[in-house]
Parts: C-alpha cells; sequence; structure tokens
C-alpha cells in the first residue's frame, strides 16, 4: 500500500517534478495554455454546425449529439498523435506515421469485412444482440488485433527497429489491397462504398455515446500505459546500442509500443477518426512547444491532437456544403503544407 | 564515485559479426585502478573488442567482471557494472546536458519509478568531475565536439558502475582538449575504477595507460604494460612504420593548465 502511494505520487511527480523550478513554472503554463485552447475549441465545437441552439425545443438534442461528436474526436485525435509519438520514438524517426505498423489498415479491412458479410448474409441484421452501428467498430478492433498479432509473429523484435518496419510496411500494404478488393467485390452496392469510404477518409457523423465509450477505453487504456514507456522512448533517441548500453530492454520496449499503437490507432479507426497527418505534424509542433523528452510530449500530444481534430471535425460540420467533408481531407489540406515546410527544414539540417 | 574495484576479464572471446570472425582468441585483464587501452590499425577489432565487453554482441568464451560472467548479468544490472562510452553519439537534440546526465541513471530505478535522476547526487558529481556543470541547461545539439566527449562521460559515471569503457574518446578533440581528457581518466582510474579505453594515437597510449593489448586483424600482437607494448619492433610489425623514439613531435600540458581553464 505505502509502495503504491508512493509510486502514485511519483507518477504525478513525472510530469512537472523532476526539472526545475522555473523550468516547471513555464511547463505549467504551457499546459494550462494548451488546456485553455482546448475549452475554447469545445465550444466552438459545441456551436459549429447546422442547427440552432436558440430552439428551446431542440437545442438539448443538439447539444448531446454535439457533445458526443466532440468527444468522441477529441479521443481520436489524441489517439492518433500519441501513437505517432510512440512511433517516431521507437523508430528514431519524426517522419514515421502511426499507421507505419499496418495496424491502421487492418482496422480498416476487419471493419470493412464485417461490413460487406453481414450486408451479404444477415441483410444488415446485427447478430448475438450487438446493435447493428456497433458491427462496423468491433470488426475494426478486430481487424486491429489481427495485425498486431500478425507484426508481433512475423517481425523479429530481437533483431532491429528496421525488421519491424518492414514488417509493419508490408502488412499495411496486404490489407490496403484486401480492403481495395473487398471494394471492387462490391462496387455495385454504391451505399457499402459510401461506408466504406467515410471509414477510411474519416467522418464523425455518425459517433455517439456508444463510440463515445469505445474510444474512451481503448484510448484512455493504451496512452496511459504508453506513457509509462517514456523514460525508455527517451533513451532511445540515443540510438540502440547506448540504450542498450544504459539498460534498456529493447525487445520488450519494441513489443509493448507495437501493442499500444496498435490499440489507439484501432480506437481511433473505428470511430471513424482514421485522419491523416494528425500523427505527423501534431507531434512535430509540439515537439518545439514541449520539448523532446516524452514524460512531457506524450500528455502534450494527447491533448494537441484531441484539440487538433476536434478544431477539423468543427471545421468540417460549419463549412457550408451540401455534403460534409471527410476529415481526411480537412487534415490533409493542412498537413501537407506543413509536412512539406518540415522536410524542406529537415533537408536544411542534413545539408548543414 | 562507489563500487569501486572490480576487474574485468575476458578468457578466449571469440566474436562474430554476420558469419565473419572479427576478433579471435582475444585474452584481457583489466584490473581496477589501471587504465588499459587499446591500440591498432583501423579494423583491428578495437572497437568489436570493446563492444563484446560491453555485453552489446553475442560473444562467446568467457568475460568476467570480478567474478561474475558477464552474459548472465541482467540488463539493468549490467548497464550499472559497465559503463560504456560510444565513439559517437546518435543522440538526437533538443535535450538538455542535464537530461543527457540523468540518462545513466535510468538502470538504478524501479521500473515504473518516474526519472527522478537528475535530482540523484550521482549524476551532480558526475557532472563536477567532467566539469560540464555550467553546459547543464545547454542543449545537446548545441555543445562543441569536446563538450559533448565530457557529457558522455559524465552520463558514463552516473551510472557509477566500477568498468567504464571507451571507445576513441580523443578522437576528433585538438591536443589540449584530447590530453585534458586522458588526465581525467586518470585520475578516474587513480579514484579506483577500470578504465578500458581504445585509442588511435600511440604516444598517448604510451603516456596514459598502464597496460596496453595491440590488436591486429583480430589478434592480439602484444599485450602487457604499455611500455613493453608499444615498443619499435612491434609497431613495424603491425603498422608497418618506423618507430622513432624521442625524435616525434611531443606535447604535454602546461602546469598552470590543470583546472582552472574550461576544460
Amino acid at each position: 500500500m505505502m509502495r503504491m502511494r508512493s509510486s502514485i505520487r511519483h507518477w504525478i511527480e513525472a510530469v512537472l517534478g523532476t526539472v526545475q523550478q522555473s523550468e516547471r513554472t513555464r511547463l505549467l503554463a504551457k499546459f494550462s495554455a494548451l488546456g485553455l485552447v482546448l475549452l475554447a475549441s469545445a465550444w466552438l465545437s459545441l456551436h459549429a454546425g447546422r442547427g440552432d441552439l436558440g430552439d428551446a425545443a431542440l437545442s438539448a438534442r443538439f447539444v448531446a449529439l454535439r457533445l458526443h461528436r466532440s468527444g468522441v474526436a477529441f479521443l481520436g485525435g489524441a489517439a492518433l498523435a500519441v501513437a505517432g509519438v510512440v512511433v517516431q520514438g521507437l523508430f528514431r524517426n519524426p517522419l514515421a506515421s502511426p499507421s507505419v505498423l499496418g495496424t491502421s489498415s487492418g482496422a480498416l479491412f476487419g471493419g470493412e469485412l464485417v461490413l460487406v458479410s453481414s450486408y451479404a448474409v444477415l441483410a444488415g441484421a446485427a447478430p448475438f444482440g450487438l446493435s447493428a452501428e456497433m458491427l462496423m467498430p468491433i470488426g475494426c478492433v478486430l481487424g486491429a488485433l489481427l495485425s498486431l498479432a500478425l507484426v508481433l509473429g512475423l517481425a523479429p523484435l530481437r533483431a532491429s527497429a528496421v525488421a519491424l518496419l518492414l514488417t509493419g510496411f508490408l502488412l499495411s500494404s496486404l490489407f490496403l489491397s484486401l480492403s481495395e478488393l473487398l471494394k471492387s467485390l462490391v462496387q455495385e452496392k454504391w451505399q457499402l462504398l459510401r461506408v466504406m469510404t467515410t471509414l477510411s477518409l474519416g467522418n464523425l457523423s455518425g459517433a455517439g455515446p456508444k463510440q463515445l465509450a469505445l474510444a474512451g477505453v481503448l484510448v484512455c487504456g493504451s496512452a496511459g500505459p504508453a506513457w509509462l514507456w517514456s523514460r525508455e522512448l527517451d533513451l532511445l533517441s540515443s540510438g540502440e546500442e547506448e540504450a542498450a548500453s544504459l539498460g534498456v530492454d529493447l525487445p520488450r520496449l519494441r513489443f509493448w509500443s507495437v501493442v499500444w499503437t496498435a490499440f489507439l490507432t484501432a480506437g481511433a479507426v473505428a470511430v471513424g477518426a482514421n485522419a491523416v497527418f494528425v500523427g505527423l505534424i501534431v507531434p512535430h509542433g509540439l515537439r518545439y512547444l514541449f520539448g523532446y523528452a516524452h514524460r512531457t510530449l506524450i500528455p502534450a500530444a494527447f491533448l494537441g491532437g484531441g484539440t487538433f481534430l476536434l478544431c477539423c471535425d468543427a471545421l468540417c460540420r460549419a463549412l457550408p456544403l451540401r455534403n460534409e467533408l471527410p476529415l481526411s481531407v480537412v487534415t490533409g489540406l493542412i498537413g501537407a503544407p506543413v509536412f512539406l515546410r518540415m522536410l524542406a527544414r529537415l533537408e536544411r539540417g542534413t545539408a548543414q | 564515485m562507489t563500487a569501486v574495484g572490480s576487474s574485468l576479464s575476458a578468457h578466449h572471446v571469440n566474436v562474430e559479426r554476420s558469419g565473419r570472425r572479427i576478433i579471435e582468441a582475444f585474452d584481457l585483464c583489466a584490473a581496477a585502478g589501471h587504465v588499459t587501452a587499446f591500440a591498432g590499425p583501423n579494423g583491428a577489432g578495437k572497437s568489436t573488442a570493446l563492444k563484446a565487453l560491453a555485453g552489446l554482441l553475442p560473444y562467446s568464451g568467457s568475460i568476467r567482471i570480478g567474478a561474475r560472467e558477464l552474459r548472465r548479468l541482467p540488463l539493468r544490472e549490467r548497464a550499472r557494472t559497465l559503463a560504456y562510452v560510444p565513439q559517437q553519439s546518435l543522440l538526437q537534440g533538443g535535450i538538455t546536458t542535464r537530461d543527457v546526465v540523468s540518462q545513466g541513471r535510468y538502470s538504478h530505478q524501479a521500473s515504473w519509478s518516474v526519472w527522478r535522476g537528475s535530482l540523484h547526487g550521482a549524476v551532480e558529481r558526475a557532472m563536477l568531475a567532467t566539469q560540464v556543470m555550467g553546459l547543464a541547461a545547454r542543449r545537446w545539439d548545441e555543445l562543441s565536439g569536446g563538450e559533448q566527449r565530457r557529457v558522455l562521460l559524465a552520463r558514463a559515471l552516473a551510472t557509477e558502475a566500477p568498468v567504464v569503457l571507451l571507445d576513441e574518446p580523443t578522437a576528433s578533440l585538438d591536443v589540449a582538449h584530447a590530453l585534458r581528457f586522458l588526465e581525467l581518466l586518470r585520475q578516474l582510474a587513480g579514484a579506483g575504477q577500470t578504465i578500458v579505453v581504445v585509442l588511435h594515437d600511440l604516444q598517448q597510449v604510451r603516456r596514459y595507460a598502464d597496460r596496453a593489448v595491440l590488436l591486429d586483424r583480430g589478434h592480439i600482437v602484444a599485450s602487457g604494460t604499455s611500455a613493453e607494448v608499444i615498443a619499435p619492433e612491434r609497431i613495424r610489425q603491425v603498422y608497418g612504420v618506423e618507430l622513432e623514439e624521442n625524435a616525434a613531435l611531443g606535447y604535454r600540458l602546461l602546469a598552470s593548465d590543470s583546472s582552472e581553464r574550461p576544460l
């Protein structure tokens, strides 16, 4: 009991406790600022979209709908950004994205497969007393678990991070091809195709309390443990050999990083928050503000990624278009220019 | 520093990398309180031997710290026993000197305890010993080559390991910085640590090492006191150059230069 209490105290001190006093104040200020931005975005998100909150008969419904949707957007963005930080730390490469391990394309394929087979076999009815809207998310989680099992089973975790990266890349292409195969098989059923496209490009219009609960469990249940690997990820920034000489168990670090990344991406994809670039640009921007230490970068990515996707989703709703834009369109339109700038900067860095 | 007095010994060690034998029948006895230097031409296997001794490469044969076999040591315990300073660190910028040195405390912390390393006395002592206190808040990528060397040594000392292995720490250092760095290693040995260091400069070996091992193509050509090993006939045999006693330029630090000037 004593030990547990002291370790909880240590955890709390982990974020802010070990740095110098002035540094601690500065970090606190930065986290507070991030919190304020989050609150402002949440307020904006509640007021974005069609439907007037002044309407007394409907405003409570609108608020509930938008609250659920904002919550899902926040959790999805948080998951992608934290997963980005973890894989970038693992591969020591700021350009690695959470999808490199193949788990997000595995999740997509799982969701699509369940969707198509339930349509073909059950004509849309859900078995085992499950609600129909949850079939696809559950398929996504199962797909992510399948690709997780494959990547852990096939990649020689003892050998090197490069082998892991290659395995993930190959699995990713495999699942993407399977998805395309599925799409070509059902191309006459345009409603199915539409749902599949929505899933792969990200759209939160279907987000409700169940999606919120699913994302909450998956995302919080894996972002927290991922944060506990901060020290190992910090040490890995010195290279694998130095990290090993300082006592880091590399195979174990690789194993758990892959596991947490899989659950994080599964959480994001399953609730329709599969948006490109969030896992790249959010960690990149936050490194300037919060530094490179993972003990602060991971919580910052959780808040920052969530806020970013919350804003993007609000933008999707606020744009006066007949159909809502997919999330990836918005994040990509913001992300690509930022990403190009990042590449140019890296180029200049290596040229010096 | 704590836990002094562990010797490092190797008996008939072979190291293979991708099927090729890099080190063959390597024997070593590095005693506590001594500086032991590895010398030899490029490609002789000095760095490979050092990495094997650090437990970073698979090997056959026996490597012992005191009475304990290296490959039986758990990872963290190994990191508390042997500190390794690489020739070139792959450290990515953006983290402060104090954080780099604190990394040395990792192996002392419990699995889920937090990073309280920077508060630990060993970090302060290591930074004082290597005179990097003034750099504590500076970013790693803003440091000069000489400063980076000393910060890496500080990280190794923060582990409080009795054995410190260094791979060419004086490469890319100017003459004065190199000599000051070697003086520092002598002080550490004087305090009872076991220092094993790969050196390219034979003069440095002769002057700063107690014992030397001369390697060529994966084999030990000579081992003994540094004066015995760095002898004309050996150098001719291994490097194909003539060692001219007392003919080359020699350097030594000025007497006034010990500690007032920053390293």
